[in-house]
């Protein structure tokens, strides 16, 4: 799994080192370090630190980093979102958007939905209108390509998707 | 060998200008020459055993309109006047039955000939009965100048890609739907991007099968056909054209980094052609009249190729290749 992990270590040289030493100790795999001197609380100082590491090694890590004195303070996982844009063209108002949007939260979960109108038609009751979506897996972008596929092709509506 | 050029108009011109100006490397690679022993467009033929004289069969045909004096009632009058090996079969091309170009490529395979073609309507159509066809009577049926004019994409996959399992081909095939799209990005209307294209002399005086996507269509049926191994015919594919694309939804894909464009795709599960959201710099954001197409492979992840749609040097040039092919194995290299 990929784990995000906030830290504070001493403000002190070897620190940063002996904050990271720890996850290679249990095989892991560090995607990214931000050394944050900027935030420093009782002289400690924030390391923002994305690793990969098989989940039954996470106790472990945890001790390891208490034995050396690196303070947890987040720690939480992290996954990989699949972003995709629709733009809807057509007799588009914002009520139909919203029953759009229910039918795909009922079939789907979501982590984020945008929509955004084109300015110049605003002032009118139709929009053209850009949806963004971002899901955790990819096959519910399958699930939500089928449901507007199925509605645009209803209402006259052109879509047109992302790739 | 022979060659009977079926369809005198830019792109049959071409390839017998190209034919001329490539008879040292057929020398030289085969011993032999290619001769154009016969010439037909939609109302007359010529022919001569001999070899027609390239420049002034091109000249005949601007002069009169007609590529030769002697008329004919039926296309099979003019294929059976003179004995030759590979029909180059490039008349126009009609989605909706075929047209002549069906029957043209039906009489030769029957007739014991090879055929080389930039005709789609007959592939998208009739593809299996023609390869079926074409297989039992031991002839070659290709196709390169069918997809993408001058791109290379057919032969690519059979041969440069041979062995690997393609997982999905995804391209602009329409440079007339991507002229019209880049004249919008630059915020011209829909009717004047086309009107701009049908005087440039992209788009036809009817545009209906760029537009609406049914050239587009055409071609990823051959592909399906062709690459995947499908029996895919043109009503099997899910088909949007451009002419509901707005300025408002080009400006908002705009405002987000993005290009509409006409995408064509083809896996073994998909046959789409439908506008498409892209992101700017993606290579399927190309601008103007070119195709492209990105091939998804099995190892070799994705591979893009692109290159001028249409054109009659840039379809013969495809030709050529198919030509080239088939003597290669008549002949052998």
């Amino acid at each position: 799994m990929i784990i995000n992990a906030e830290l504070f270590v001493n403000d002190s040289p070897g620190q940063l080192v002996g904050s990271i030493e720890p996850i290679s100790l249990v095989n892991g795999n560090i995607l990214a370090v931000v050394h944050n001197r900027d935030r420093i609380v009782d002289n400690r100082i924030l390391v923002n630190v994305t690793f990969e590491v098989d989940d039954r090694q996470l106790e472990r890590l945890k001790d390891l980093w208490k034995s050396k004195d690196v303070v947890i303070s987040s720690l939480g996982s992290v996954h990989e979102t699949y972003t995709m844009n629709y733009i809807l063209i057509g007799d588009v108002n914002a009520q139909y958007i919203e029953g759009l949007l229910r039918k795909i939260n009922e079939a789907t979960t979501l982590d984020q939905i945008n929509v955004s109108y084109s300015s110049k038609s605003v002032k009118t009751a139709s929009h053209t209108s850009l949806i963004t979506v971002k899901a955790r897996y990819e096959d519910n972008l399958d699930k939500i390509d089928a449901i507007l596929r199925k509605e645009c092709k209803l209402a006259n509506v052109t879509y047109v998707r992302g790739v | 060998m022979k060659a009977f050029i079926c369809g005198f108009g830019t792109i049959g011109q071409s390839v017998a200008r190209v034919i001329k100006e490539k008879q040292d490397f057929f020398k030289k690679r085969y011993g032999e020459t290619l001769t154009v022993v016969g010439a037909l467009d939609s109302k007359s033929y010529v022919i001569d055993p001999e070899g027609l004289d390239a420049d002034a069969t091109i000249n005949a045909k601007k002069d009169t309109g007609c590529v030769g004096e002697k008329r004919y009632k039926d296309i099979k009058e003019a294929l059976d006047a003179v004995d030759f090996d590979i029909l180059v079969e490039v008349t126009s091309t009609d989605i909706k039955t075929g047209g002549v170009g069906l029957d043209n490529i039906r009489y030769a395979l029957e007739h014991e000939k090879d055929v080389v073609t930039a005709n789609k309507g007959p592939l998208a159509l009739k593809y299996k009965e023609l390869t079926q066809l074409a297989d039992e009577h031991g002839r070659y049926l290709l196709f390169e100048g069918t997809v993408g004019g001058a791109m290379p994409i057919i032969n690519l996959n059979k041969y440069d890609l041979a062995g690997q399992n393609i997982k999905s081909i995804r391209g602009i095939f329409n440079g007339t739907c991507n002229y019209i799209l880049t004249k919008m990005d630059d915020g011209q209307p829909f009717e004047q991007a086309l009107k701009e294209a049908q005087q440039q002399g992209y788009a036809e005086t009817d545009p209906t099968n760029d537009v609406e996507g049914y050239d587009s269509a055409c071609k990823v049926v051959i592909l399906a056909n062709s690459i995947f191994g499908r029996n895919a015919t043109f009503n099997d594919v899910e088909i949007t054209g451009i002419t509901s694309i707005n300025s408002d939804a080009v400006a908002l894909a705009q405002n987000n980094g993005m290009v509409i464009r006409l995408i064509g795709e083809v896996s073994p599960t998909k046959l789409e052609v439908a506008p498409r959201l892209i992101p700017r710099g993606h290579p399927l954001s190309l601008p103007g009249t070119l195709n492209t197409a990105e091939i998804i492979t099995e190892y070799a992840g994705p591979i893009t190729v692109s290159g001028v749609g249409a054109g009659g040097l840039e379809t013969a040039s495809a030709i050529l290749s198919d030509i080239i092919d088939i003597m290669d194995e008549r002949i052998g290299d």
